[in-house]
């Protein structure tokens, strides 16, 4: 017997170092957050701005998805209950479902209009957040509002103070229009009558560069927002276009074509310091820069197909990323760098948004079976979101979506062709 | 008092007893010492599906979804007609350019040979494939979900599916903290698929969550696991990361 145990004994210590198998559970089902966002109050000569603001507030709390605005039609507070957490019946909000509680006041301070902010955890009955503003629209306020709340619950910087910059095609005229990233609102930044593509936002978001034929062939030039001014910015070989600037805003990434040869170059900002960062024989180009600088993505068809590739922000380490799929194009690097979104066309010849990982190369589709084509994708500047180009309904309009693709929102409806979206950087 | 032979004979095994305890040291001392490896949340969490049985996806094609996404929401309303542009810089403008489109990579060519009827062979394949919805593997399963091989293997597969539809979360713990919430649990599995014992490995610091964790474990009943992982699963258990 002792020498059963002793044998037993001998052999325990390969029980304790079995490895134990991990599997990992994520997306447990919760529901969005319930908020209620009854009517504003307002003093009589804002009761229009009132109701715009809230009209306002609440589509862009429906934009990211990560809130479920409740029906006012189903409150049973009365909304004019105050704005102390002792006035406030809490228990009303909670019967309805709600787990938030906003409520704002409006007035008219001269020309501006000022709000206030209230927003209440239901469940503790207490305040959890104030703000105050003065702004000149009803828009303004009610984004400022957003992004508080955005910022609170998820502890991000909401992106409803931002604009989507997008080339606008018209009867002979090709403009560079910026649309709030809600979509609702559009301001004509530029209009040539020469072909113009690929915008692309300075980070301080006061310059926007442009690839253009003004010039009699495709070149690189900067619209300075603050007075409409123009600069040639970059203009080698036969064409230079796609310019994009580094997350400092000192360099310009861009694509040339020289003696017939495609390749990515960098450039200072101002012009001096040009360099070449590619040399191979195939078409090189559609450079983009990772959030911390050091890399840059770029489309060669070294290999024969146009696929991504990477390489340091001098050149060298080039290196491909994507081996799946046959036509891939447009990458744009996520300011949060776990992903490149990019466009591609897949075995039935349909242009889709795809996302990649710049570390392990793996590629998860965001959009299938919408329309024809889905192309042209760039982040948000908090990396939660994606803008591109879709055709689903008929003609390109602009589309947000999360990476995953599971919530998406066509968020403009204009008349005209879009193309090339760039999102702009968060206010400074 | 010992006979002689059996005296001889426990001496015999004292090496060996000694032998035993010395490895249990080490074994012990090797737990001790060695950190863990620090448990990577922001990683994406891995669901695990049956493998669907038929021919395996080409592994140069773009990926597809198993399921196509849900609608996309409409825009919220009408938008604002665009207000007249801003005075713009003037600047002449040249007579309008032929409209060259910009460089494209050059496609590659794709001939299969010179034999005509090989040629029409080989897009009728091809159309065929594409004509194909769904992909498997040789070696999967008639009730397989999942695409290809690397999601799991199958009790893991049912194991997480069976955790996950009871991975319920209050409502009281708000969007704030659920971005980071995150707690290992190490379960004990019986033959028969019952969990006799859990412990948390890991605990989030939010108490709500840790007992949202703890009635979702003992509201689950897992499959039997595998004979030769009934020892393992009951004496060492099974880790679940649980996130978001």
């Amino acid at each position: 017997m002792i020498r059963s145990v002793a044998v037993t004994l001998l052999f325990l210590p390969a029980v304790a170092l079995a490895q134990r198998a991990y599997i990992d559970l994520g997306s447990p089902d919760f529901r969005p957050l319930a908020l209620a966002v009854p009517a504003f109050q307002a003093s009589p000569e804002a009761q229009a701005e009132a109701t715009d603001t809230l009209q306002v507030l609440r589509d862009d709390l429906a934009l990211p998805a990560v809130f479920e605005l409740l029906d006012p039609r189903s409150f049973l507070a009365d909304p004019r209950e105050g704005f102390a957490a002792s006035a406030i019946r809490f228990q009303r909000w909670s019967d309805v479902g709600a787990e938030g509680l906003v409520k704002a006041a409006l007035r008219r301070d001269g020309t501006t209009l000022a709000g206030e902010l209230h927003l209440y955890d239901v469940r503790a009955g207490r305040e959890v957040l104030y703000r105050a503003y003065k702004e000149k629209t009803a828009r303004a306020l009610a984004h400022r509002f957003a992004d508080d709340i955005v910022q609170y619950y998820t502890r991000e910087p909401g992106v409803f103070r931002t604009r989507v910059a997008v080339v606008r095609r018209g009867k002979g005229t090709r403009e560079i229009v910026a649309f709030d990233a809600d979509g609702r609102y559009s301001e004509v930044l530029y209009r040539d009558s020469n072909i113009l593509l690929l915008p692309s936002w300075r980070p301080d978001g006061g310059e926007i560069l442009f690839t253009s034929y003004r010039g009699g062939k495709p070149e690189i030039w900067g619209l300075r927002l603050s007075d409409g001014n123009v600069r040639l910015v970059a203009g080698l070989g036969e064409l230079s276009s796609g310019g994009v600037y580094s997350p400092d805003g000192r360099q310009i990434a861009f694509t040339a074509s020289v003696d017939g040869n495609s390749d990515v170059y960098v450039v200072n900002a101002d012009g001096s310091g040009l360099r070449r960062l590619t040399s191979d024989p195939a078409t090189d180009t559609s450079p983009t820069w990772s959030p911390d600088g050091r890399r840059i993505a770029f489309i060669s068809n070294r290999s024969g197909n146009p696929h991504i590739y990477l390489m340091n922000a001098d050149g060298s380490q080039q290196k491909r990323l994507t081996f799946q799929g046959t036509y891939n194009q447009t990458p744009r690097w996520s300011p949060r760098g776990d992903l490149i979104a990019f466009t591609a066309r897949d075995e039935k010849k349909v242009f889709d948004v795809f996302v990649v990982s710049p570390d392990t190369g793996k590629i998860t589709r965001v959009t299938q079976d919408q329309g024809l084509t889905n192309e042209e994708p760039w982040w948000a500047p908090n990396g939660r979101l994606l803008v591109f180009v879709s055709d689903r309904t008929g003609r390109p309009e602009l589309v947000i979506s999360n990476p995953a693709g599971d919530r998406q929102r066509v968020v403009t409806t204009d008349a005209s062709p879009l193309a090339n979206p760039a999102w702009g950087p968060l206010p400074q | 008092m010992y006979a002689l032979g059996e005296s001889a004979h426990r001496d015999r095994l004292w090496p060996v007893l000694l032998a035993s305890l010395a490895m249990h040291a080490a074994v012990v001392s090797l737990g001790v010492l060695r950190r863990p490896a620090p448990v990577d949340m922001s990683q994406k969490p891995i669901i695990a599906k049956l493998v669907r049985l038929g021919e395996a996806r080409p592994e140069r094609w773009l990926p597809r979804r198993d399921a196509p996404p849900p609608e996309a929401a409409p825009p919220a309303a009408a938008p604002v007609p665009v207000p007249a542009p801003a005075a713009a810089t003037p600047v002449a403008l040249p007579a309008e350019k032929a409209k060259a489109a910009p460089p494209r990579p050059a496609s590659t060519a794709s001939g299969k040979g010179d034999d005509a009827l090989s040629r029409v062979l080989s897009k009728v394949r091809k159309e065929q494939a594409m004509a194909k919805e769904t992909w498997g593997d040789p070696s999967g399963s008639a009730e397989g979900t999942a695409t290809d091989a690397s999601e799991g293997n199958r009790y893991l597969a049912l194991v997480t599916q069976a955790l996950q539809s009871n991975y319920r979360l209050p409502a009281t713990i708000s969007e704030q903290e659920r971005m980071h919430l995150g707690a290992t649990v190490i379960l004990f599995v019986e033959p028969d698929g019952r969990i006799s014992n859990l412990r948390f490995e890991r605990r989030s610091g939010n108490d709500a969550f840790d007992q949202a964790l703890e009635r979702a474990v003992r509201q689950t009943r897992l499959p039997p696991p595998p004979p030769e992982l009934v020892r393992q699963y009951r004496t060492v258990g099974l880790g679940v990361h649980f996130h978001m």
